[in-house]
């Protein structure tokens, strides 16, 4: 199991590589770029807090845009949010089905492994490249606010990458679970799952109708303005966190341990 | 020396189907160790089911799959230690060089093939350094049999083993597996070449529309052989 995992870690290394410098690098500069902005963001501070539901959908209403916390709420927390949620899609997404689109999983199964251990070691693979991945990205981050000698309290900037990458976890936890149906890579099913979420998120937090159900999708409770406006998520957006992860992983492992394998 | 009285497979009424297609129906077989099994038959006729049924690629609908006396559902692991097995299609990850397919395919099997992987590549003449993205059919086909051989197996399973093989190279593969043979090993040869079942096996069936039927002798000549490709054969 641990030469297929060092083996996935190696081939995905590259595309990790890019996702982490890209969407930390993009961070990084958005971080960079508030002190430049910091004038003109302290006059649209107002305008931007008076929007209504579009100030409440991007958490302006609750945060100044002009200060570094709520800069980082909603242009960094964008950013960074859905950056990776679409770099977890993607990646657990393809990580068992590539196997059958290279045709690759016929020497892969022929080898004396069984395919629960080849799921496990391709799970543990997506754990590792997120957990790296927010790594990175915290890193950047903070390398921004030494530059620019300021930042934002550490407990609420841990708290909120932390709580993205219990985000990315259920995210790819779902997609995993496609994976093992699919005997292609469904890359465009995998972005449109992270990008479903955040749209719902989005929409739950304009639509008074939906505000009720925003704790079934993840992105309820790794919200960046909410966060930093330290405003707690309700215990129910967890727990169908945990739910929808665990059903995820269980069913790539019950799915992928029956079917047949194309070859 | 092999045991021509062991049976290394053991198929027992086996039928696989694919939703409403029909993928083998009621296929029986037996092969002894040291055999050179030859199965032939039309394209889609069954044959990459059968053998995908036995490595536990495909789950079966009913019958029975012993290998090495061991049942392939249950001990499905274990078996496939000792089997050495070559894809038709033998595509790998085209981003790993030559020797990482090579040392990797080894390393799962928690084995030092490096002494005979190093022998099948010098006879074999694989060039080692190139990536898999980089091979032709025929050298991709060369590292599956390194892939397959390296370990010594018990039962060797080669699917159209030798297409995209040059001639030197299929004469050399047939010497190394009559090589293996020799040391007890067995080989089901999946083939489409009249000539390797003449020369090579020792005993053949013939699969058509999903059913098994054994041949009284490899030895067959053209217009029998054609004869199985014939729907109304």
């Amino acid at each position: 199991m641990k030469t297929i995992l060092t083996k996935e870690l190696k081939l995905n290394l590259k595309n990790f590589l890019i996702w982490s410098l890209v969407v930390g690098g993009m961070g990084f500069v958005c971080i960079l770029l508030y002190q430049s902005m910091e004038t003109e963001m302290a006059d649209m501070a107002d305008a931007f807090s008076n929007m209504g539901a579009f100030s409440d959908a991007f958490g302006m209403s609750t945060l100044s845009i002009a200060s570094l916390k709520g800069f980082f709420a909603t242009e960094v927390g964008t950013v960074h949010g859905l950056g990776s949620a679409m770099f977890a899609s993607i990646l657990a997404i393809g990580i068992l089905s590539k196997e059958e689109e290279q045709h690759s999983a016929e020497f892969l199964l022929s080898l004396p492994v069984s395919r629960k251990k080849v799921i496990t070691a391709k799970g543990l693979c997506v754990l590792i490249m997120l957990v790296a991945f927010t790594a990175i990205c915290t890193l950047l981050y903070c390398l921004a606010f030494l530059i620019m000698g300021e930042g934002i309290e550490a407990s609420l900037f841990i708290a909120y990458m932390l709580r993205v990458l219990l985000m990315n976890i259920e995210i790819a936890g779902i997609c995993f679970s496609v994976s093992a149906f699919s005997g292609k890579n469904r890359m465009g099913t995998g972005i449109g799952i992270a990008l479903m979420f955040y749209v719902f998120d989005l929409m739950g937090r304009v639509v008074p109708d939906l505000k009720d159900y925003l704790f079934i999708g993840p992105f309820s409770f790794a919200n960046a303005s909410e966060i930093m406006s330290e405003i707690e998520p309700k215990d129910s957006s967890f727990i169908v966190g945990i739910i929808l992860t665990v059903l995820g992983v269980a069913t790539a492992y019950w799915i992928y341990d029956k079917r047949d394998i194309s070859s | 020396m092999p045991d021509s009285n062991t049976n290394v497979i053991e198929i027992r009424n086996l039928t696989k189907s694919y939703g409403k297609n029909r993928g083998v129906i009621d296929v029986s077989l037996e092969i002894k160790e040291g055999d050179i099994f030859g199965f032939i038959g039309p394209n889609g006729a069954g044959k990459s089911t059968t053998i995908r049924s036995m490595l536990g690629f495909l789950k079966i609908d009913s019958g029975s799959i012993s290998i090495l006396g061991m049942d392939s559902v249950k001990d499905h692991t274990e078996i496939l230690k000792h089997v050495g097995y070559m894809p038709s299609e033998a595509w790998f990850y085209g981003d790993m060089r030559v020797s990482e397919v090579i040392k990797y395919a080894a390393d799962v099997r928690g084995l030092d093939c490096s002494e005979e992987a190093r022998k099948l590549c010098e006879r074999l003449k694989v060039d080692t350094h190139k990536k898999i993205k980089e091979l032709s059919l025929g050298n991709r086909k060369k590292v599956s049999i390194v892939c397959a051989m390296q370990h010594k197996p018990k039962l060797f399973i080669f699917d159209e083993p030798t297409g995209g093989l040059d001639p030197l190279m299929q004469k050399r593969f047939f010497e190394l597996i009559n090589e293996y043979v020799a040391e007890g090993a067995t080989c089901l040869l999946s083939t489409h070449v009249l000539s390797e079942v003449n020369k090579y096996c020792k005993n053949a069936a013939i699969m058509r529309e999903g059913r098994l039927t054994m041949l009284d002798s490899p030895k067959i000549d053209d217009e029998t052989f054609l004869s199985f490709y014939d729907d109304e054969g």
